[in-house]
């Protein structure tokens, strides 16, 4: 399971930083706003996730839905996992002084529900779920669009020959 | 012990539902409720709905001007003297010497009472911000296919194949809309987007047509032009269900596309484009917002709307629809209640008021049309308004021209202010008096799409904050009405007997199928109106009138000395006057500061750089806040929120009709704060 981006829905409302930060009191997402879009950026959950590999003290391992997770037992605040990460995601809390970042709301999934950004977000630009099925639906879609403009052209050449 | 209440968001139209979470009768947290018109989703400010409930802030005792400043009263008290004095100004000045502003953030059963109140006392000087947002589309639509409401459902956009979006932001103001216009987008939908910005709604436009602020009439007119040049327009439609399509013809003869790009700025070519796109789609739904309606032209904006909507022939159909899209929560709702100087609930005008008159067992009512909310402003100036009752808006801050506002409330004799919080407006009051919140009272509420919802009370009032209701029952009885209502709910049916639309919706009904009604709604087993219009009009012939306008230039345009045009608009995580979401830390500390959007290039002109600090001068005030740079905004415009004051700024002259003033066009200047 993934927390996908569906890129070019997003409208930089914003609810999914807010919602996480209600949910775990620091904001795990961050919405960047440009002039003509917008786009939402966690944790990625790579699959092959430099952090892990990077991590001395393996604080950081994957859940049983995928999620990437840091145990702040374990973790030292030593950033290499801030060092390493594509995105740059992991950062300090500022209570605990250690590494944070997305656990994709582990405390709500255990309970059959959906991470909060997700679950609120109001256009769909995040979807929690496989990629594959993400992605046939929206192939789907695409298939779809593909198939009217073509029967457009059809009732066009009917038309006018 | 852990309750959960079905909650009624407080801030837009839209009309989403989630769970408040309680702990001992306290409220904890928002958790999604998976059903209503938002699907579980909610925007940034329903996420914070809880934030402002238990604030510092929030009024919690009746107060009372005195020397010493505000000072603590009894309700008894209170109540006593303000019915004493507003009976004292009745006698001494007349019923007309009084003014009611109700509120678009109340419920209907609140709105319904305070609207009786004036009534009974003698006056239609009863007004309530709708005013200052769709009074013009009140009129417009009235005019034209006979019924001020959203004629079609939320679920017609996905079926729409076109969305002309006009002078409309979803994106900011009703983001969970969103959801259904990008649902109508991946089902092919074409999406046009008429507004001077490149706002986050025109990111997803396939056509985005940044036209002169209050130019849109000429637009209008010269996308008709080509529809009727074109032969494009619904025949059928046009000849069966309409009327006045030939004076249309003549009207719009002289739009053409190039005339049109002289006063729009919108090159011709693309005025033809979005024409054609828009009458050969099949379906289509025209959406608007503040951007049409707030100018002096704004009724005949509407008209011009509806006219295109109506020779398209996409009224009363599956994905189709005249969409004017509210901003409150209950603003379709006070409209409905009355709570407008020229009718009664339901609509009935207040020249034929012997229907409600023998329901409420009175002899007769005030037939004379009474005053609009900037009406009431200027006579309060002039000093014929004597006394003025608000609850729950807070005109310092949402009326155009803040300072002639101030005046006026300082000529008052009498002001009473009922709110949540002390806002700007309340300062200025006599008596404040505490007023709960929409978790803290029961009653009925109603969306943009015309769905009356049930709100359940979730948590007790601060202290001795009471709801709306109560207070008005309170004072009601002290003015020596006939109040004796035992229950919200019997205001509930007693808006069922009054108002015809709402005669079906009995509040056992709303707390049952919480989703809601949406009115028309005859009788106890309808099930509600998905859609209006859909086999005649609801004017006397059932025919919609094609009502053709002329294009007029804005009042205030730009010279020498203010040669900029400002406009302004909302951002998503701000509500209005920021009296609720100003209180969210979540919000202020993401979207807590006033700003000017202005282009590079004038940017350039005049050597400000991003974050500078600038002043705005109009006519009527001035205004200080950060630049930001951006290419948003077209050359020559100044864009700018109102959340923080800026209708220190803004033109209150008003349109003729429908007494909207034209928040949406100024001219002004900038300067470089050293």
């Amino acid at each position: 399971m993934k927390l996908f981006i569906n890129l070019g829905r997003c409208i930089a409302c914003k609810a999914c930083e807010v919602a996480c930060e209600k949910e775990h009191g620091i904001s795990f997402i961050s919405v960047y706003e440009f002039e003509d879009m917008a786009v939402p950026l966690n944790c990625r959950h790579c699959e092959k996730a430099p952090c892990i590999e990077v991590c001395p003290t393996n604080a950081i391992k994957r859940d049983g839905d995928g999620a990437v997770i840091i145990n702040e037992e374990k973790c030292i605040g030593c950033y290499m996992c801030s060092a390493v990460c594509p995105y740059a995601i992991p950062i300090v809390d500022p209570i605990k002084e250690l590494a944070v970042k997305c656990n994709l709301c582990a405390d709500r999934r255990k309970e059959g529900n959906l991470p909060l950004c997700a679950s609120v977000c109001p256009t769909d630009a995040l979807v929690f779920g496989e990629i594959n099925e993400i992605m046939e639906e929206k192939r789907k879609r695409k298939a779809e669009r593909i198939v009217e403009a073509q029967r457009k052209a059809i009732e066009k050449i009917a038309l006018f020959g | 012990m852990e309750k959960l209440i079905l909650g009624l968001c407080p801030y837009c139209g839209m009309g989403c539902r989630f769970y408040i979470k309680t702990l001992n009768g306290e409220p904890v947290e928002i958790e999604i409720y998976e059903g209503g018109v938002n699907e579980g989703k909610l925007c940034p400010k329903g996420l914070t709905a809880l934030d402002f409930l238990r604030h510092n802030d929030r009024l919690t005792k009746p107060l009372k001007r005195t020397e010493n400043g505000f000072e603590e009263i009894s309700w008894e008290q209170a109540i006593k003297e303000i019915a004493e004095k507003i009976l004292e100004i009745r006698d001494k000045y007349g019923p007309d010497a009084l003014g009611f502003f109700s509120s678009a953030r109340c419920s209907n059963e609140e709105n319904y009472l305070l609207q009786k109140i004036a009534r009974l006392l003698g006056t239609n000087n009863v007004d309530h911000c709708a005013r200052l947002c769709h009074a013009s589309t009140v009129a417009g639509l009235a005019q034209t296919v006979g019924a001020a409401a959203q004629s079609g459902s939320y679920d017609d956009i996905p079926k729409a194949k076109v969305l002309l979006i006009w002078g409309y932001n979803p994106a900011e103001t009703h983001p969970v809309l969103m959801r259904y216009i990008l649902r109508a987008k991946d089902n092919g939908a074409k999406i046009i987007v008429v507004d001077p910005r490149k706002t986050k709604t025109a990111w997803f436009a396939d056509i985005h047509l940044p036209l002169r602020l209050g130019t849109d009439i000429a637009l209008a007119n010269a996308m008709m032009h080509v529809i009727i040049k074109e032969r494009l327009y619904d025949k059928k439609f046009v000849f069966s269900r309409t009327k006045g399509f030939e004076k249309l013809i003549k009207v719009v003869e002289e739009y053409t596309p190039e005339y049109a790009e002289k006063i729009t700025g919108i090159p011709a070519h693309l005025i033809r484009e979005a024409a054609v796109t828009f009458a050969t789609a099949g379906r289509g739904i025209i959406m608007w917002a503040m951007g049409l309606t707030q100018h002096i032209t704004g009724t005949g904006n509407v008209k011009a709307l509806a006219d295109l909507g109506l020779i398209c022939g996409y009224v009363g159909k599956e994905g189709t629809g005249l969409f004017p899209m509210r901003g409150q929560n209950n603003v379709q709702g006070a409209c409905d209640m009355g709570a407008l100087p020229n009718v009664l609930p339901g609509y009935q005008k207040v020249t034929d008021g012997k229907r409600v008159a023998e329901i409420w067992g009175v002899e007769e009512l005030p037939s004379e049309p009474g005053l609009t909310i900037p009406e009431i402003i200027n006579k309060a100036h002039e000093g014929e308004i004597k006394a003025l009752y608000i609850m729950g808006e807070n005109p310092v801050v949402s009326d155009p021209n803040t300072k002639h506002v101030i005046e006026a409330l300082k000529e008052l004799e009498l002001l009473v202010v009922q709110d949540i919080f002390l806002t700007e407006t309340a300062k200025y009051a006599h008596y404040i008096l505490p007023a709960a919140a929409y978790a803290e009272k029961e009653g009925s509420f109603t969306a943009s799409e015309r769905r009356v919802q049930w709100n359940f009370k979730a948590i007790e009032p601060p202290e001795e904050a009471k709801p709306d209701w109560e207070i008005l029952r309170m004072l009601g009885k002290a003015l020596g009405l006939k109040f004796d209502y035992e229950s919200v709910e019997d205001v509930t049916r007693e808006i069922a007997l009054v108002a015809p639309q709402y005669r079906g919706i009995t509040p056992e009904r709303l707390k049952r199928d919480v989703e809601g009604i949406q009115w028309p709604c005859p009788s106890e087993d309808h099930p509600g109106t998905k859609r209006l219009h859909v086999e005649s009009f609801a004017t006397p012939d059932g025919k919609a009138n094609i009502i053709p306008v002329e294009f007029k230039p804005p009042a205030e345009l730009p010279d020498e000395e203010y040669p900029f045009m400002l406009t302004t608009f909302r951002v998503v995580g701000q509500y209005h006057t920021a009296t609720m979401s100003g209180r969210s830390k979540a919000l202020t500390k993401r979207w807590g500061e006033a700003y000017a959007e202005i282009n590079p290039k004038d940017a350039q002109k005049l050597g400000i750089e991003s974050g500078e600090k600038i002043r705005i001068v109009t006519r009527r005030g001035s205004y200080e806040c950060k630049a930001k740079i951006t290419k948003r905004i077209g050359e020559g415009v100044i864009g700018v929120p109102w959340h923080w004051g800026a209708n220190v700024l803004t033109n209150d002259v008003l349109d003729p009709e429908a007494k909207i003033p034209e928040f949406k066009v100024s001219a002004c200047r900038v300067e470089k704060v050293m």
